[in-house]
């Protein structure tokens, strides 16, 4: 899927042929974005807007305040859960995944129990 | 501005008062609550609402028991419609030393010889068992009941508010009481910003604040706040783990239902009801609790609040007549007075009217400390 | 413990402004921003700005914003400002006024500031409707982010709620950046915003759907359409609900003052409707009722960004004269120039509500 940017603006200019394009993972999948913009962002440019599915009645949740405080981007980011994706930078490699219910904290070696 | 008749007033909107006032209706007693803030708003609202069989000596055992059984149907009991989240995940005490760990096994021989049967001692192989996030280093066995466990302490206060005012007690909001009526040397009603109320007795449910009402009768109740604070984390899924409270630092931790975790330790604090809490707190609570459960790294603590505890000089509850006529105390639980609501509520409602507590609660009397008697409950933190 | 003489919690225009003022007054000043890039709004807006010279008028937001950013890395290069993005304040201790905060997701830290200047901004409000949570339906402040900050397409087709200025302003920007507007709803009976922001819409044919409300989102896991409907003047829907085809709804119904940590710190607090949410109560050059707290910005009511910037200027002023860093002179003639063009911005019918909602929380000097 190609990356939904603005290409022509009359006023902005967004410098996105100088930003470093990284490779991520979204649910498994390959996808690329600019280094150190919000994950969040670089998941729309991708077509992805369901973010998390809510506990109790399993509905799905994408961007909405983008400064950090609804709550409603939060995913796990290299096995953290409930992370605020509009406000953490993307880095090469990270392994993005989709956050269903409240998150699972997981143990040292990674094992769920 | 004309004063109003009441048989029984009683001041404080924690559980105590609620259940007090709750009992006191069902007596038949014409009663009136008064809460400065709102129903829950003092220390019973942010307490930890540990639930628990595991006390050390005879009559908090037995109260404790009364407690539990209520607690477990409470909420069909009072018709209250709310959550009142009761969780028993268990509880979980556990001993870094020979001596806490001797205590510990005396204190479950007793509860066992009372009747209680669910509370066991448990090696640290029995601990990892019903705690599997548990780094059980140092650790030297614990105490364990099933059945203990913990409650939402607002929907608490709230259900036993609501059931009282459905017996037609009056539940006055917002109201500060500024002083007690005193005629002929015995308490005759309350001063209010509000007004005046007439009543044939009061009962003080003020926790930590107790000792200011005191003042007004002349009474040095020695009740001295001390503030503790409290951390809440975000929400993650259910896991395995029991409440946990560890004797060498007091650090306990437990999950709600909602997910949250609830995080706190032992440390030297403040005597006031202030509530403000401190960074300190946050550091030390943190770094004692992470070593023991290393699971929450990467958990964050998204609020602090504070709540005064009411302590005695042995720790333990004021509860019954004080030396002024009329004049009623239900106090000084220190940390674990949330859970002895049932079964004191009934007793303050007993002892108003005259009768004899359906348990013994005299080793909770005012006068021990003039006599000398203090009374020492080894499950007490 | 890490120190500083001001710290200014927020790098919006009024935090920058607040720190810039305290700076070039010689005092150490930290800046703390919980986005990753400093600005606020002012880095999203492409409209030129109205007013006077001083205001920056005729100059974009943006604009504006590359200027500010000039004089902090002047002043962070003369040492003495530190600025730091991605770093949420997360509590005002009031027993040592030791503020914690969060850096990213995970590393905590703590301050101990003399002075602190809370510039928080504001957080968007949300309307009630059918599927508000489904993914699709974004604050305005948040499809600007999108578009404006990281150059980033929010969707094909977008139905803006709310005609204030946010709403005209922001789909003024979406058509520039060549995404179609479906149209604007309005439950009120006229456009709130500026006449002139309304004519340009206007002029590039989008409909202006005035006493209407939005029903429903329509779309299984994101939005495919929404559903709206005429409202009488009690706001009772009246009329058939009209599908409306779009992919993406922007809610420009309004922002709140964000004062959690002005609450923490025990500031006096009051609900002033004119400023739209709970507000400190503060005197003139923006002290709250805490001796070492100041308020600027959206943080003291909902204003513009040219006003947020000069009461950051008068926060970060008096912050520093609390310290004894400033001469008379130059404090009495600072203030009476910041004070003038304060008035000058709000004067007018424009700016009534704003008068009207500061004199519920202005006091002339804490006793």
């Amino acid at each position: 899927m190609s990356i939904k940017l603005i290409k022509d603006h009359p006023i902005l200019d967004f410098g996105h042929e100088e930003k470093k394009m990284v490779t991520f993972t979204f649910d498994n999948k390959e996808m690329k974005g600019f280094e150190d913009d919000p994950i969040a962002a670089a998941l729309h440019a991708n077509g992805i807007q369901v973010y998390r599915i809510t506990p109790k009645t399993e509905r799905p949740r994408g961007f909405f305040c983008a400064i950090g405080k609804c709550s409603s981007c939060f995913m796990i980011v290299d096995g953290v859960p409930n992370v605020r994706t509009c406000v953490t930078p993307l880095k090469a490699g990270m392994k993005v995944e989709t956050q269903k219910g409240r998150g699972v904290l997981k143990s040292e070696e990674g094992e769920e129990r | 501005m004309v004063s109003k008749r009441v048989d029984v007033a009683v001041i404080g909107g924690g559980v105590h008062g609620c259940s007090t006032a709750y009992h006191l209706a069902k007596k038949g007693f014409k009663t009136a609550l008064f809460e400065r803030d709102y129903i829950s708003s003092g220390s019973s609202g942010r307490s930890a609402a540990g639930l628990r069989y595991q006390f050390g000596t005879e009559v908090n055992i037995r109260l404790a028991q009364y407690n539990m059984k209520c607690l477990k149907s409470l909420g069909e009991d009072l018709h209250y419609p709310g959550d009142l989240e009761y969780d028993p995940a268990g509880y979980l005490w556990i001993a870094y030393s020979e001596s806490q760990l001797a205590q510990l096994e005396k204190n479950v021989k007793l509860q066992n010889e009372l009747g209680t049967t669910g509370s066991k001692v448990l090696t640290v192989k029995g601990i990892q068992e019903v705690a599997p996030f548990l780094n059980t280093e140092g650790m030297l066995g614990a105490s364990f009941n099933q059945e203990d466990g913990h409650i939402n302490p607002h929907t608490l206060c709230f259900a036993y508010a609501d059931a009282a005012k459905a017996l037609g007690v009056e539940i006055n909001k917002k109201i500060t009481v500024t002083g007690l009526i005193s005629k002929g040397g015995q308490v005759a009603g309350i001063h209010t910003n509000k007004g005046d109320w007439e009543a044939d007795a009061v009962v003080c449910c003020a926790g930590a604040w107790t000792q200011n009402i005191g003042r007004w009768v002349d009474l040095d109740i020695p009740v001295i706040p001390e503030r503790h604070q409290i951390l809440i984390t975000e929400p993650v899924e259910r896991m395995k783990h029991p409440m946990t409270l560890c004797l060498d630092d007091g650090s306990y931790w437990k999950q709600c239902p909602n997910g949250t975790f609830m995080l706190g330790v032992g440390k030297e604090e403040v005597k006031d009801t202030s509530f403000y809490a401190s960074w300190d707190y946050l550091e030390a609570a943190t770094e004692r609790i992470l070593p023991k459960m290393p699971i929450l790294e990467h958990i964050r603590v998204v609020r602090q609040w504070t709540g005064p505890y009411g302590n005695t000089p042995d720790f333990q509850a004021i509860v019954g007549a004080t030396p002024v006529e009329g004049f009623y105390i239900d106090c000084g639980w220190s940390g674990h007075g949330l859970q002895f609501a049932p079964s004191v509520g009934r007793i303050m409602a007993e002892i108003v009217n005259g009768e004899k507590p359906f348990i013994d609660v005299s080793m909770f009397r005012y006068s021990r400390f003039e006599e000398g008697d203090l009374f020492f409950e080894p499950a007490c933190i | 413990m890490q120190t500083t003489e001001i710290l200014v919690i927020g790098g919006g225009p009024a935090g920058l402004s607040a720190a810039l003022e305290a700076a070039s007054l010689g005092a150490d000043v930290t800046v703390l921003d919980s986005d990753l890039k400093l600005g606020g709004q002012l880095i999203k807006q492409t409209h030129k700005f109205f007013g006077s010279k001083a205001e920056y008028a005729g100059t974009r937001g943006f604009e504006i914003a590359n200027f500010l950013f000039d004089e902090i890395e002047k002043y962070k290069t003369l040492g003495k400002l530190k600025v730091f993005t991605n770093t949420t304040a997360t509590g005002y201790y009031k027993e040592d006024g030791v503020v914690s905060y969060m850096v990213g997701e995970e590393k905590y830290g703590r301050i101990k500031p003399q002075k602190l200047v809370f510039a928080t901004g504001a957080q968007e409000r949300l309307i009630p409707f059918v599927n508000n949570d489904m993914p699709g339906v974004y604050g305005a402040g948040a499809i600007q982010t999108l578009m404006n900050v990281y150059g980033i397409v929010p969707g094909e087709k977008v139905l803006m709620i709310g005609a204030g200025n946010i709403g005209l302003i922001v789909s003024y920007q979406l058509m520039q950046a060549g995404i179609k507007i479906a149209g604007i709803v309005e439950a009120m009976p006229k456009i709130g915003g500026y006449w002139v922001h309304a004519a340009k819409i206007r002029r590039l044919g989008v409909p202006i759907y005035l006493q209407h409300t939005i029903k429903e989102a329509l779309g299984n896991n994101v939005v495919e359409g929404a559903v709206i409907q005429e409202v009488n003047n009690c706001f009772q829907p009246v009329g058939d609900p009209m599908e409306v085809e779009c992919d993406t709804i922007c809610l420009a119904v309004g922002l709140t003052p964000t004062c959690e940590l002005l609450w923490s710190a025990g500031c006096e607090m009051k609900f002033v409707p004119q400023l739209c949410g709970y507000v400190a109560r503060r005197d003139p050059m923006m002290r709250t009722s805490h001796p070492d707290i100041w308020v600027a910005g959206d943080a003291a009511g909902i204003e513009e960004a040219s006003a947020a910037m000069v009461e950051g200027r008068i926060a970060g002023l008096s912050a520093v004269a609390s310290l004894n860093h400033v001469s008379q002179e130059t404090f009495y003639d600072r203030s009476a120039e910041y004070h003038q063009r304060l008035e000058n911005l709000r004067a007018g019918e424009v700016g009534e509500k704003i008068r009207s909602g500061l004199s519920c929380v202005c006091c002339k000097q804490w006793g």
